[in-house]
Order: structure tokens, then C-alpha cells, then sequence
């Protein structure tokens, strides 16, 4: 293990375990549990291809996917927000206040209105509106500010954002009802429609755009003391702000393609880490990966078997279950 | 020589029923080879062992049909025929649970045709399951399910008989009232948004073979959202509702901007025969019909239906 | 280890060489061909009232700033063509204000100070770790190791931070406001500490207000006056009643203090005498 962990004096090694077990967990549970109750011994033979037809088809090509891409989308959103606010010297910053969510709401609605049908192209659109949006951001940023001074990121964001909420409206005003139906749910979230390229797509996103952020890390370490230390310390701090921006921005933006909205993830598992003792962001990046798998597995469970056969929507019960979660924390820090 | 002109008279005037006959005509349309989201037809009944319908429409005319024995699960917004409360419920027909479905084991499921049902066709043709995707929003449409449906579970004679049954009707209806003059009309489906049937709509084709125009027959969508100002711009004669929404729209003050309105031109028709596109075609254009051209009520006797 | 140690820390000199700067959509320069010569073996003290340029000076190094003629060097080399990094490893800044936003443990945040030395990947190296004991004990934090930065009182933070720069273990130091929030004990600690890495023949240079302590500490004194030099020198030179009247804007008598044997500033009570006037 590197000298980074070996830092910390609360047991590193506890929450890594206890991670590792829980992932485990609610991957079993997750595969285990569904609208049709399958044995274990069933479940196993499924998936190794051994059964009947159906529950292979279950097994494999609907619960399998689902659970996977709730943990790679659980793990990019937490590694996400944990890298922004390291960027943005703020724990309570989010992957979508940066113009993330705005922009993909606006490529995924703006594909269907133009009716396009294919949930994949649906996704591209999705994942090119995000990405457009956080450009977007940096730039006027940089025009109004002649830097990337992150109050102005915050702002242009927050702007960004606001414009891609009226854009989408008014592209919904006089939609048709089964659009407007769809839009909203696409935008609610939900790992339902999981799909094996759709799991390795949003792997290779992961594997990609969080590697870099896991290898910047140090970088991070420094930025979030401040602009003016960060410089101190030998961070050029315009260029590798604007960077770690885009490409946790971007990691976020593959999420929010790969499965619509997910709030509180990416605000919520970065802090829970930290107080967990992952400090340092290399560590903190790695651990939110894995407890915002944790995290959204076992949302993802709740979805779908808190009112079956109904499939809430994953914003909706991240929501319910970080609210509560959060507020336990502010009451811990004013304390 | 003469003649010709006559002829000529003769034929014009009936070519403009005649396209409308076009639209609504279907055997001598031949069944097109792929569904709605663009897949392959099943040409014969070797997927109609075990068959899931999440689609209200199909799951009526499958019961119409007679192919009923087949079907293993419906969706839960699935009414029409009451016998249907026999059929397994599997959830619901727009974004299916695609495990219940996959658990009545099916091997051909059909499905409503709208774009939020593409991930669930694309499942579960990856599950190997059959998928038929339709939806009808015209007449002709209706005709094609019927077709489609024969022809996939078997029951193809019986298929064009309710088809052919449903279409002389819809003729008998539509030649009465043919000389007729149309009142103008206005259909309200819906009031927040404000809605109402649009020329994109089977209600609509009911109301020209019912001898009636609709003022929004111009519009391509089936329910287009307007405001109270259109419609009193376009004048209808007469406001068509159900049975209780009539008297709530005059107690509206701002619906008296239409003259029907404040005229208390309704026209009741019953949602259970104009709600949805299947067997019971044929009776809501007579009930319409009826409604629209009291003179025809000797004509147009309901029981003379088969 | 200690000798090469120091040895890296035998001091390059700082020039900033007819400096000019202006921030954007301001009519009037915040350095105006402003010249610092901070020596190796010395404490230079750069002084002024509030608005004279002498945090715009250390922005210029933290290139925070753009400048609009002159140059910066260190030792011989610009420092324009130096990256963040190269130059982070010449010049250790500590800047006026910071806030524990993300807390650390002490001794991780005194390890950020090797941050320009160090690969991506790969721990702390021996160096790496000799250098942070060092700053440690050097900068008198020994018993906060193991706290949280969150938990620190105002001088402790302040000392910590210190820590940090001296752990960078480069050549050239520079501070600005260092002894914000201390007290007489913990202010006579650092000037005294500064003292000490100057005599070992580092190159300290300190923005400070604290006329008094820079009189007694400081070898070089430079005083800003709206973005010039009004007066550079010794304590002597620099520490005039009449100057220093006239660039504070305040009446003051300058006396010697025989205890210290330096100059020391008494400002005089104003009633009414004071005119308030716009910071440029």
C-alpha cells in the first residue's frame, strides 16, 4: 500500500473491508431479489448460462447489468463529487451544480423531441449535452474573468444551468404527453435499462476519466488548500483547476448519460469518506468509488422492491435516504 | 359526349369520400411486413403458444378474435372485455417490468408502440422473446391490428370477419350521412392542459363518417393542446363531451368565450363506445351519428348491428 | 543529510527588477517600476500602508498577477521562464490568508510543502520526510502533530502554515503578513525564527505592518508609498519620522528605544487631524 493510506491512524484497513464486504453484499442481494423470486442455487447456475431460459434471461440480461451499472454509476458520481470539491474547496459541492445535469437533460430531451428512439443515441445526446454545457462554463469563466477562478465556475454554472432548465421547458411546453412522460422519466433516473454495452461503456468511462482524477490526486491535495497556496505549492493553478473541472465533470456527465439523475450520490460519499478517515484525495477517491457503489446497489434494490411491481425512480430514493443522511452530518459538524 | 360531364360531376363528388375510404379500407391493404418500431412480422402462428399483451387495444381484439386461450398475461390498464380480469396482470404496458413479463414465460409479446418502450422491446428480444410493437391511432390502424394479430396467433378468418363487420358498418354510417350538412364541431379531451381531438385521431375519422367537422381537423395531432381563444375563433356549432363535463364548462366562466358554450350546445357521446379504438367502432359512429343527425335515428337503429 | 540540506538553503537572491503592475480596468499602476533586492543572509521587511502594492509584490511570484514591464529573478534565472513548479521549489510563499477548508492532519499538511519535489505516484522519500521533521521542529509545532487543521488556535495555524513553506526547503522565503493574529509570544517566535533562517543564509523576505519588529529584525527595509518606493535602506534610513508621516498619513514621532536599540514608531492621537483618502 502506498505511504498515503499508512497516514491515517483510524484503520484504513476497516473501512477498505468493510467496503469491500458491503460492495459484496448488495451485489448478491441485488441478483437475488427481484419481481420474480429466483433460488440461489438458481441464480449461480444462471449465471453460468445452466437453466431454465427465462431465469438465465433474468439473470444475465436483466439483473446482472442493472446491478453492475448501478455500482459503476454509484462509484463515477462519488468519485466525482469527491474530486470537485477538492477543486472547488467546498464540501458541499455536487457533481451537477457545474452545468452537468442542465446539459444532459437538454442533449436527452432535445434527442427525443427530435425523435430519436434508440436509447443509445438517446445516451450519446445525453452525454454530448453535458459535455458541451461544462465547455460552456469554463469559457465563460474565463471570458468574464480572464481565469478559472472557481467563484466564477460556480457562477457560470449555476447560469448554465438555470438557461439548460428554460431550454428544456420550453422544449417540453407543448410536447406530446407520451414525450413529456418519457423525458421526465428519463430524467428521474434509473438503472432499468441496463444493457451490456451500456455497462461497459460506462466502465471505460470510469476506468478513463476517474484514472486521471486518481492520478491528479496530489494535485487535488494541494488545490483545496486555495488559489493562492495552491500556486505557493507549485500547482499551476488556472490550468489543472480547469482540467480536473472537465474531467470530473465529464466522469459525471457519462453517468448521468449512461442513467439519468442521480442526486446526493456525489455530494454525500465523498464526506461520509472522509469522516471515514480517507483524507488525503487519493485514498478519498478510491473509497468513494467503492461506497458509491455500495451506495447506489443498494438504492437501486430499494427501487425496485419498495413498491413492486412499480420501479421508483434512483433520484427519488437517493434523495430520501441522503436527505436524512446529511442532515445527521450538519448536525455533527455545528456541534 | 354529354355524359361524360355527368360522369365526371358524379365522380368528383364522390372522390373525396373516396380517399377517406382509402384510410380506413383494410383488406384490400396488405399487411406490412414490420411492426411499428420497425421489427419483422411473425407471417404465420408459430410464436401463439404462450402470448403476453401489454397493449389495452390488442388484448380487446384478441379477445374479439377468439384467440383468448393463448394470452398468458396482460398489462394492468387492460379493461376491455370484462373477461380479461382472468388474464394474469404483469404490470404495467408503458415501461414493462420486463422480469414479471419474462417470468409468465411468453414467446410472443405485444407491445404499445411509443418510444418509451424501445428498451423494453430491445430486452426482450435479447431475451429471445418475440415482440410485436403497434399502435392505433386511426381507423386503419385498428384494421391492421386485427390482420397483424389473425395472422400471428391463428385466427385469421376470424380476424377479417370482425374486420369487415366493424368496416360496413363505418360505410353504412358514412353513406347516410353523406348528404347531410355537417355541423362544426369541437371535442375537448382533456382540460389542464387544454386539450382536444385533433385531425391525427381515430375520433376524428369517427366524427367525419358521422357526418360532422371537427374545427381542429386541420391539425396532425391526435390530442394537440389549444387555447379557449382558438376554439372560439374556429366557432364550433356544437361542444361534443361526456356526460358530466358539459355542465361543468358552462359554469366556466371562461369557456362562455365560445358560442356553443354559452349556447349550451352539447353533444353527449358514451366514452365506453368512442374511448378506444376496437370492436365497438361501428357502434360509436352510430351512437354519433345519431347524436349529430337526430333526423337519421330511424336509420340508424342501434340493434342492426352484428 | 543536514549539511546538504542546508546547503540547498544557502540563499539565492530575490531582484524584482522596475516591476510594474496593473490590475484589469484600473487607470492607475499597483507597482509602478518598483525595485526589491531581497539578499541571502538578510531579512528584508517590505512596508506601507494598506493599498501600496506590497501584496500585489508577492502576487507577482505567485503569478496571480501579470506584470506589465520589468522582471522577476531568482538567483539568475527569470522567473517567467520558470513553470509552478520550478518556481516553487526556488521560492517558498507564505500567503496572507487561508482556511482549513478540507482538514488535514498537521503532519500531512506540513507534506504538501514537498508537493513540487515529488513524482505523481510514490511516497515520501527519506529526504521528503527529513525535510518535514525539520520544518516541524524548526517552526516549534512538535505538539501538534497529529491534530486536525480544523482544531488549530490562530497561531498555531499561522506556525503550521510556516511549517509547510519551510518544508519546500527552498532557497528563497517569502511571507506575507506572517504574524496576523499572534500573540507577543508567538510574534516574537516567528520574527525570531525568521532571524534564524536568515542568519543560516536563507533569503527571508516578509511583507509585515509591524513597523517596530521589521525595525528591529529587518537588515533591508523597503517602504511602498501608491505602488513606488518611497525610501529603501537600513532601519536608520528608512524609519523617519518625516517619511513615514508623510506616506502614512498619520502623525507619529519616531524615537530610539534604548532597550532594543532600534528605531520605534509612536503614532500620536489625531483627533481630527486625520483626512480619510481613497486606497488607489
Amino acid at each position: 500500500m502506498s505511504p498515503d493510506l499508512a497516514d491515517h491512524t483510524t484503520s484504513p484497513w476497516l473501512a477498505w473491508g468493510i467496503g469491500a464486504l458491503l460492495l459484496v453484499l448488495v451485489i448478491g442481494l441485488g441478483l437475488a431479489i427481484g419481481a420474480v423470486p429466483i433460488a440461489t442455487r438458481d441464480i449461480v447456475d444462471a449465471l453460468r448460462g445452466i437453466g431454465d431460459p427465462s431465469t438465465i434471461a433474468i439473470v444475465r440480461d436483466l439483473r446482472a447489468p442493472r446491478v453492475l451499472l448501478a455500482a459503476l454509476v454509484g462509484a463515477g458520481l462519488a468519485s466525482s463529487g469527491g474530486a470537485l470539491q477538492g477543486t472547488l474547496r467546498n464540501p458541499l459541492a455536487e457533481p451537477y451544480l457545474l452545468g452537468v445535469s442542465g446539459g444532459a437533460a437538454v442533449g436527452a430531451v432535445t434527442a427525443m423531441a427530435f425523435g430519436v428512439v434508440q436509447p443509445a443515441l438517446v445516451t450519446a445526446c445525453a452525454f454530448a449535452g453535458a459535455a458541451i454545457a461544462t465547455v460552456v462554463v469554463t469559457a465563460i469563466a474565463r471570458v468574464v474573468g480572464g481565469s478559472a477562478d472557481t467563484k466564477l465556475l460556480l457562477m457560470a454554472g449555476v447560469v448554465v444551468g438555470a438557461f439548460a432548465n428554460a431550454a428544456i421547458l420550453v422544449a417540453l411546453a407543448d410536447a406530446p404527453p407520451e414525450r413529456l412522460r418519457g423525458a421526465l422519466f428519463w430524467m428521474m433516473g434509473s438503472a432499468a435499462d441496463a444493457t451490456w454495452p451500456a455497462v461497459a461503456r460506462c466502465a471505460a468511462a470510469l476506468l478513463l476519466l476517474g484514472g486521471v482524477l486518481v492520478w491528479r490526486a496530489r494535485d487535488l491535495d494541494v488545490l483545496s488548500l486555495g488559489d493562492e497556496p495552491a500556486a505557493a505549492l507549485g500547482v499551476d493553478v488556472d490550468r489543472v483547476s480547469r482540467q480536473l473541472f472537465l474531467v470530473a465533470s465529464w466522469l459525471a456527465a457519462a453517468t448521468v448519460a449512461s442513467a439519468g439523475l442521480i442526486g446526493f450520490v456525489g455530494l454525500v460519499v465523498p464526506n461520509i469518506v472522509r469522516a471515514l478517515g480517507a483524507r488525503q484525495h487519493r485514498p478519498m477517491l478510491l473509497m468513494s468509488a467503492l461506497y458509491g457503489a455500495v451506495l447506489l446497489v443498494a438504492a437501486d434494490l430499494l427501487a425496485r422492491t419498495v413498491r413492486a411491481p412499480a420501479d421508483l425512480p434512483l433520484g427519488a430514493v437517493t434523495a430520501l435516504v441522503g436527505v436524512p443522511f446529511f442532515l445527521l452530518r450538519l448536525r455533527r459538524l455545528a456541534a | 359526349m354529354a355524359l361524360l360531364p355527368c360522369i365526371g360531376a358524379v365522380a368528383c363528388s364522390r372522390s373525396d369520400t373516396g380517399t377517406a375510404d382509402q384510410r380506413d379500407t383494410a383488406s384490400v391493404v396488405a399487411v406490412a411486413d414490420t411492426d411499428d418500431f420497425g421489427a419483422p412480422l411473425p407471417t404465420d402462428a408459430r410464436f401463439a403458444l404462450r402470448v403476453v399483451s401489454l397493449n389495452p387495444a390488442a388484448t380487446e381484439a384478441i379477445f374479439t378474435i377468439g384467440a383468448d386461450s393463448l394470452l398468458v398475461g396482460r398489462s394492468r390498464w387492460d379493461e376491455y372485455p370484462k373477461a380479461v380480469s382472468r388474464i394474469a396482470a404483469l404490470g404495467d404496458g408503458i415501461r414493462p417490468n420486463i422480469e414479471a413479463v419474462l417470468a409468465a414465460r411468453p414467446t410472443l409479446v405485444v407491445l404499445y408502440a411509443t418510444a418509451e418502450n424501445r428498451a423494453a422491446a430491445n430486452a426482450l428480444a435479447r431475451a429471445g422473446v418475440r415482440t410485436i410493437a403497434l399502435r392505433v391511432d386511426h381507423i386503419a390502424q385498428f384494421h391492421r391490428l386485427l390482420a397483424v394479430l389473425g395472422r400471428a396467433l391463428g385466427a385469421e378468418a376470424n380476424a377479417r370477419i370482425v374486420s369487415d363487420s366493424v368496416q360496413s358498418t363505418l360505410d353504412r354510417v358514412r353513406a347516410l350521412t353523406a348528404s347531410r350538412p355537417r355541423p362544426r364541431v369541437v371535442w375537448p379531451a382533456w382540460e389542464s392542459p387544454l386539450l382536444v381531438i385533433g385531425g391525427g385521431s381515430y375520433i376524428d375519422e369517427l366524427l367525419t363518417i358521422a357526418g360532422a367537422e371537427n374545427v381542429f381537423h386541420d391539425t396532425d395531432a391526435p390530442s394537440p393542446p389549444v387555447s379557449i381563444e382558438e376554439i372560439a375563433t374556429r366557432d364550433p356549432d356544437h361542444v361534443i363531451t361526456g356526460a358530466s363535463r358539459g355542465a361543468k364548462l358552462s359554469a366556466n366562466p371562461s369557456w362562455h368565450a365560445i358560442r356553443a358554450v354559452r349556447e349550451k350546445r352539447f353533444i353527449v357521446q358514451d366514452p365506453s363506445l368512442t374511448g378506444r379504438p376496437s370492436v365497438v367502432l361501428g357502434m360509436a359512429a352510430v351512437q354519433l351519428a345519431r347524436a349529430l343527425h337526430p333526423e337519421l335515428r330511424d336509420s340508424l337503429v342501434r340493434d342492426s348491428l352484428p | 543529510m543536514s549539511g546538504a540540506t542546508r546547503a540547498r538553503e544557502q540563499g539565492s537572491p530575490l531582484t524584482f527588477d522596475h516591476v510594474s503592475v496593473r490590475y484589469a480596468g484600473r487607470p492607475t499602476l499597483a507597482l509602478d517600476h518598483v525595485s526589491v533586492l531581497a539578499e541571502p543572509g538578510k531579512m528584508t521587511a517590505v512596508v506601507g500602508p494598506n493599498g501600496s502594492g506590497k501584496s500585489t509584490l508577492v502576487r507577482t511570484l505567485l503569478r496571480r498577477v501579470a506584470l506589465e514591464s520589468g522582471r522577476v529573478t531568482v538567483g539568475d534565472m527569470d522567473v517567467a521562464a520558470l513553470d509552478a513548479r520550478e518556481v516553487a521549489r526556488r521560492i517558498a510563499i507564505v500567503p496572507q490568508r487561508e482556511e482549513p477548508v478540507l482538514p488535514l492532519r498537521v503532519e500531512e499538511f506540513v507534506a504538501l510543502g514537498r508537493h513540487a519535489r515529488r513524482s505523481a505516484f510514490g511516497g515520501m522519500s527519506a529526504e521528503d520526510h527529513a525535510a518535514v521533521e525539520s520544518a516541524v521542529a524548526r517552526a516549534g509545532i512538535a505538539d501538534a502533530i497529529g491534530r486536525r487543521t480544523d482544531t488549530l488556535s490562530g497561531g498555531e495555524w499561522q506556525r503550521v502554515r510556516i511549517a509547510r513553506a519551510l518544508a519546500q526547503a527552498a532557497p528563497v522565503l517569502v511571507l506575507d503578513e506572517p504574524t496576523t493574529f499572534l500573540d507577543i509570544a508567538h510574534e516574537m517566535a516567528v520574527f525570531e525564527l525568521l532571524d534564524g533562517l536568515a542568519q543560516q543564509g536563507q533569503t527571508v523576505l516578509l511583507v509585515s505592518h509591524q513597523l517596530n519588529l521589521v525595525a528591529r529584525f529587518a537588515a533591508h527595509i523597503v517602504l511602498l508609498h501608491r505602488g513606488t518606493v518611497a525610501a529603501a535602506g537600513d532601519a536608520a534610513a528608512v524609519m523617519r519620522g518625516e517619511i513615514l508621516e508623510r506616506v502614512y498619513e498619520w502623525p507619529l514621532v519616531v524615537t530610539r528605544d534604548p532597550a532594543v536599540g532600534a528605531p520605534a514608531l509612536l503614532p500620536l492621537r489625531g483627533s481630527g487631524r486625520h483626512r480619510e483618502r481613497p486606497s488607489s
